[in-house]
């Protein structure tokens, strides 16, 4: 399996870099640093990468069909490289799409899933085997792995939604007066022990967009970046953000683009 | 004549958007897609709990993005709003139980929805743990604001220090506009009872906060 044995020195590359840019003095500090390092150097999450590839080659749902033909850009059943394009516009929902949404795109309208059943269940339980969007999302994203961002603003469209997601990352709403920005808008910063990453910063924002879909060791799981977005909203006292919302993909658009260049290495492994 | 002019802009916009020269949209035309996503994108359990997504007049103000600065007129408006909404304890006494206030000073919970349910307790947490550091030995603490170790040994406690305390935390704006930290009192997050509680814990000399 070159591939798997490919997708793993990548991780192990990503994670010696992350550490590496950590200064010395915050990783002494840092009493969770060894086991958080340990867990990092064997990624459970690499499991759910074979399993979303066979979720992706099953025929599967109503209409018994297998995700082969889903297009996520570069033409149907095309993954490799395809996810450092998203998200991007696409003619046949005249949508800006990320991976997430544009994957439930593909279970609706290919295989013929319900939508409300799959957002349902998108984001899994914390200690459960995940959902299949989750798997599938790690899978394809794997297939990028070593790659580089490549977001390209063209359509009308896809520049809006870029504009969009800048405005949300400075917006302040709720009760803790709370937008992206004022946890993410400094370097070396923490809540409790837990690293913010610095996402006006290139190097930080890199390090957002080439992690995700990640392992995260408190869930025992794996988590998209649309559950990232999701649970920022649930600490800032807002709302519950909808799965796949233009919102959200306004979000991923801001941060992806301006990622741009940063080398995929998937899973991450988050806390 | 205006008219007209107004006319061939619009042509002229949409002819560039049929040449594909597609290009960023205006700020006001970002603020009305930005907002009407806001709009549509959120579910909560009450109808009520989809007002926490609105701003008001501060926040807006306070939403500058990248590095745009606020203007004098606005850093005025954002501390004339602040300075108007502080409202005081019932009692009048600014200072209360300094180990309730520490209870609350480390306490990260309350008012989160997740799941169609609205984390409902009798109080909120105070989050200032989340992002100060506390007492000196005291590890697992944040730093997306500034220390508050000995903070009551810096400032002592006088009457005007005292009144200062309870209102930069009843809402920060009114002396740092447009800072990081939340509005604890004026958003309602906390009640001034409450805050009364986190003046004791930050000032009183037998505060952990305040151990040598």
């Amino acid at each position: 399996m070159p591939n798997t044995r490919g997708g793993l020195a990548a991780v192990l590359l990503a994670f010696l870099a992350a550490w590496g840019a950590v200064p010395v003095l915050a990783q002494s500090d840092d009493p969770l640093g060894v086991g958080r390092k340990m867990l990092a150097e064997d990624n459970p999450g690499e499991l759910w990468i074979e399993r979303g590839k066979a979720l992706f080659h099953q025929k599967r749902g109503p209409k018994g069909v297998s995700l082969e033909q889903c297009d996520f850009g570069q033409g149907p059943g095309k993954l490799e490289g395809a996810t450092v394009r998203l998200p991007r516009y696409f003619p046949d929902t005249n949508k800006v799409q990320d991976l997430e949404s544009r994957l439930l795109s593909c279970m609706v309208q290919l295989q013929g899933f319900n939508r409300d059943d799959i957002v349902k269940r998108a984001i899994s339980p914390a200690g459960s085997d995940g959902s299949d969007v989750e798997a599938l999302a790690l899978y394809i994203t794997s297939r990028s792995n070593g790659m580089k961002m490549d977001v390209s603003l063209s359509h009308q469209k896809e520049y809006d939604m870029y504009k969009a997601g800048e405005y949300l990352f400075y917006r302040r709403s709720g009760q803790t007066d709370f937008a992206c920005v004022q946890c993410h808008g400094e370097a070396n910063r923490r809540i409790r022990l837990q690293d913010l990453i610095h996402m006006t910063d290139k190097k930080g924002v890199q390090e957002v967009v080439s992690t995700w879909p990640a392992y995260r060791g408190a869930h025992f799981t794996v988590r998209t970046m649309q559950w990232r977005l999701y649970d920022c909203f649930w600490q800032m006292r807002l709302p519950e953000l909808k799965y796949a919302s233009d919102t959200s993909i306004a979000l991923i658009t801001y941060l992806h683009y301006q990622g741009n260049g940063a080398v995929i290495g998937v899973p991450g492994f988050k806390r | 004549m205006r008219k007209a002019g107004l006319m061939w802009t619009v042509f002229g916009a949409a002819a560039l958007i049929a040449a594909g020269c597609a290009t960023y949209p205006d700020p006001a035309t970002t603020r009305q897609m930005a907002e009407k996503m806001v709009s549509e994108d959120f579910t909560a359990p009450a109808p009520a709990l989809l007002k926490r997504l609105a701003q008001d007049r501060s926040q807006s103000i306070c939403s500058k993005i990248g590095d745009a600065k606020l203007t004098q007129e606005e850093a005025a408006e954002v501390v004339k709003l602040a300075r108007a909404s502080i409202q005081y304890p019932a009692s009048g006494k600014l200072v209360g139980n300094w180990k309730i206030g520490d209870d609350l000073a480390h306490d990260g919970a309350g008012d989160r929805i997740q799941g169609g349910r609205l984390e409902k307790r009798k109080e909120n947490g105070g989050l200032c743990q989340n992002c100060h550091a506390l007492a000196p030995d005291e590890i697992n603490v944040g730093n997306v604001g500034p220390s508050l170790t000995g903070y009551g040994l810096k400032l002592g406690n006088s009457e005007a220090i005292v009144k200062l305390t309870y209102e930069r935390i009843y809402n920060a704006w009114a002396y740092s506009p447009c800072a990081n930290m939340p509005r604890l009192g004026a958003t309602r997050h906390l009640t001034p009872e409450q805050i009364t509680h986190m003046v004791a814990y930050l000032l009183d000399p037998a505060s952990p906060i305040n151990k040598r």
